[in-house]
């Protein structure tokens, strides 16, 4: 039963009860709003002020040759700063408790000993920044010192020097290799070679560590998030990196004693496609690319069309024996001059009288005129057909960067002189890589194989991609092959070459170039040429070709100027990969005039 | 109005009150003692509780200083074992060892011969190398390497660095002939680095 007086103290009882409720409730909305709804945004507040996070750079990739020998790595230098202000306050400090042991005076000596500066210089830096700006917290010492020299600056123990470390990458064999492997700008971006060309294989993903910090900044354990860091994997290369010295070496010397710009030499395995060695001169060392022209950052060898002359009167002649026009024995008459029916004047490169050449003797003696004859059996657009099978016009299947096609125009547009200029190399551009890959065919029995560089790549947790196999056509018959080959051979043993291109113990197939260059205003330099030779060997089971050129040379200015080249680099690869001597000697000897 | 007539009820017995449990207040009851073993009990447990949780709490994060010191251990040798690679990157490149072959005399010949094991016959070129290298490493031309230090010069290469197969050099003999028990801790040294002395000629495996 309610009474007054006890109603009067239900009521505030009620009313005490309500206010609480009231309070209460008013938490819990708060507390809902900040626990439930601004969850995220709390929690990402709060870690940023106590927690940290850094990235964890991955490593770029390896590039390896044949052997495993590493071609470019990743390694750390250091950027070492000098904090003048924090110095100066040193200097101007009495109590001797906090001030550092060493007085800047030593100290400047010390750190100029390590960086190779003068302690003078040192103390010049800091006077400098300070007088610009007297609050300045950063004055650069020197950039790239390497881990040695950091870690003594590091143990004089000083608080106002501060190392940044960054990744470099360093190329262990130098200029070996340099044009292929490639190189990376200051920015770390890939620029030319394998670098550039396998960047997706090469490039590491950036992991980062997040945690929470007590004092001293030591991790609260239990904190750690880690997202790991994924390395770049490491790229095989066909390569063979002590081939590849020799040759760079060699070709270097040859192309010095001969007056030439510019020199290459490319050794191509002929069962398998595979390039073993890329060497070229002068040649880029990736360490240092400043001891170069610029023009030779590229490689010639896949970036470099120009005409190549009679290495290709080879091809012409595969041509007509394929298409059953002739054979090596075929002849017709051949002067040292001849003006051709449409007003074509071509010309033999050196004077003699009117011969009955066979085909093996015009590939013998390089004639023009023969060729023209021969390969003008055959009609333009099949001839173009059967250069654009044996790789004319067409990039490699190697996909190097800034890698040239060549130029081949169409056959319903060759002019007269074209007709005829096609015969024997001139009036179509290929490069030194495609030169290889043609030769290949014929020494693989009319099977051409496209050109590879690339093994495999090998990701960071171990799995191994292996490049797609390699493409191959039989783009010839056999025996049409194996007829150029017969010819080859002769060409090495009859040609103007033998003496100086004999590689005691093997049987090889021969055939050298001496290519006009344009002038760039449609006119042919006069004098100066584009020497090449190609050689097959052994040439009773052909196991490599090598192709060896030298732009402009001057003390011999034809083909002759490569010989003692070609042969120290034939020599050199069949030294390397053990090829046995060739046990049968070769057949009769093909005649060369009728 | 006399009383006769009242009836006197009979007095029924009154019955006793209810007992009432409800006595005076007289003396408290004498306060009795709380045991000492149950607030020792209780206030040991929580003392013992705050303890486990605090050591047990002191050990994970001692871990992370102890982990923190092992980070920091394997940094350190990381960064040395990155600046003893850095000294070391270049060696192994052909050009560097073709330039310390070229200044000991080595050449790289020509054509090599094979011999056929089963009947002897020497395949190939059949002559000796001659003594003109192919190529000159040291040349002007020579394939650079920005990473080489300029390569020692001939002269400073003493016998004694390439000589560690040939035994029987005159530096290999100093004080092998009578360790004294008495040696000094430099003799000592001079005496492992240097190969053995060779008396009985080349040690021959056995064969059965």
């Amino acid at each position: 039963m309610t009474t007054r007086a006890t109603r009067g103290t239900r009521r505030r009882t009620v009313v005490a009860l309500a206010v609480i409720l009231a309070v209460l409730s008013a938490f819990v909305f708060r507390l809902i709003d900040i626990q439930v709804v601004h969850a995220d945004d709390n929690v990402a507040a709060s870690l940023s002020k106590l927690g940290g996070s850094s990235p964890v750079p991955g490593a770029r990739g390896d590039i390896v040759d044949e052997d495993g020998t590493v071609l470019a790595s990743d390694a750390f230098v250091y950027d070492a700063q000098l904090d003048p202000k924090l110095i100066a306050d040193y200097e101007k400090q009495t109590d001797p408790k906090k001030k550092p042991k060493m007085p800047w005076a030593e100290a400047s000596e010390k750190i100029a000993a390590i960086v190779g500066m003068t302690g003078d210089d040192v103390r010049k830096l800091v006077s400098d920044a300070l007088a610009k700006d007297p609050n300045s917290q950063y004055a650069k010492l020197k950039n790239g010192l390497s881990t040695e020299k950091y870690l003594a600056l590091r143990d004089l123990g000083l608080a106002y020097i501060a190392n940044k470390a960054r990744a470099i990458r360093v190329y262990p064999n130098g200029a070996v290799a340099g044009n292929i492997v490639g190189f990376l700008n200051g920015e770390g971006k890939a620029q030319y070679g394998i670098e550039r060309m396998d960047q997706q294989c090469l490039a590491a993903t950036n992991g980062s560590i997040s945690y929470k910090k007590g004092q001293g900044g030591v991790r609260i354990p239990g904190s750690e998030r880690i997202v790991g860091a994924v390395d770049g994997g490491t790229v095989k290369l066909t390569l063979d990196s002590d081939l590849q010295w020799y040759l760079q070496q060699m070709i270097g010397e040859q192309a010095q004693r001969q007056g030439a710009k510019a020199a290459t030499a490319t050794v191509v395995e002929v069962k398998t496609g595979k390039i073993r060695a890329a060497a070229e001169y002068p040649s880029v060392d990736p360490n240092n690319v400043n001891t170069v022209d610029p023009e030779y950052w590229r490689s010639h060898i896949f970036s470099d069309a120009y005409e190549p002359g009679s290495t290709f009167k080879a091809i012409t002649a595969a041509t007509v024996i394929d298409q059953g026009k002739a054979t090596p024995l075929s002849h017709v008459t051949v002067p040292a001059r001849e003006k051709f029916p449409n007003g074509t004047v071509i010309n033999d490169a050196f004077p003699h009288p009117v011969y009955d050449y066979t085909l093996a003797g015009a590939l013998i003696d390089s004639s023009n005129v023969g060729l023209s004859k021969f390969g003008t059996q055959v009609d333009p657009a099949t001839r173009a057909e059967y250069l654009e099978r044996f790789g004319v016009g067409q990039k490699t299947a190697v996909g190097f960067p800034a890698e040239q096609s060549g130029l081949l125009r169409d056959p319903a547009k060759w002019d007269g002189t074209t007709m005829y200029t096609t015969t024997f190399g001139q009036a179509f551009t290929v490069t030194p890589a495609q030169i290889a890959g043609a030769y290949q065919a014929l020494a693989n029995d009319g099977k051409k194989i496209d050109l590879s560089l690339v093994e495999s790549c090998t990701d960071a947790d171990g799995t191994v991609h292996e490049a797609t196999a390699p493409q191959s056509e039989q783009i010839i018959k056999p025996e049409t092959a194996a007829a150029v080959r017969q010819m080859l051979e002769n060409v090495a043993v009859q040609g103007g070459n033998a003496k100086t291109t004999k590689v005691d113990g093997y049987r090889i197939g021969l055939k050298t170039g001496t290519a006009q260059k344009t002038d760039g205003h449609g006119k042919y330099k006069s004098g100066v040429f584009f020497t090449s030779m190609v050689g097959i060997a052994p040439i009773e089971d052909p196991q490599y070709v090598v192709v060896v050129t030298l732009d402009e040379p001057t003390k011999m200015r034809s083909s002759a100027a490569n010989a003692a080249a070609f042969q120290q680099a034939m020599t050199q690869v069949l030294k390397t990969y053990h090829v046995a001597p060739s046990s049968e000697p070769m057949g009769p000897l093909l005649p060369k005039f009728n | 109005m006399s009383l006769l007539n009242v009836r006197v009820q009979p007095r029924t017995e009154t019955r006793p009150a209810p007992a009432r449990r409800l006595r005076a207040v007289t003396a408290p009851a004498g306060l009795r003692r709380p045991k000492l073993a149950y607030a020792a009990l209780a206030v040991g447990g929580a003392m013992a509780i705050g303890a486990a949780q605090m050591i047990v709490s002191l050990a994970s994060t001692q871990d992370a200083f102890a982990l923190a010191k092992l980070n920091n251990q394997q940094h350190e040798l990381s960064l040395q074992k990155q600046a003893l690679g850095d000294e070391l990157v270049a060696l192994n490149s052909p050009q560097a060892l073709a330039t310390r072959a070229d200044a000991m005399g080595l050449v790289v010949a020509g054509a090599a011969s094979y011999l056929r094991l089963s009947d002897g016959a020497v395949l190939g070129a059949g002559d000796a190398a001659s003594w003109v290298s192919t190529v000159t490493p040291n040349g002007p031309t020579k394939v650079g390497n920005a990473l080489l230090a300029p390569p020692p010069a001939a002269s400073t290469e003493t016998p004694a660095d390439g000589a560690g197969a040939e035994g029987s050099t005159a530096d290999g003999v100093p004080a092998d002939g009578a360790p004294a028990a008495d040696s000094t801790a430099q003799d000592a040294a001079t005496q492992s680095d240097l190969p053995p002395a060779i008396t009985d000629g080349l040690p021959s495996p056995t064969t059965r």
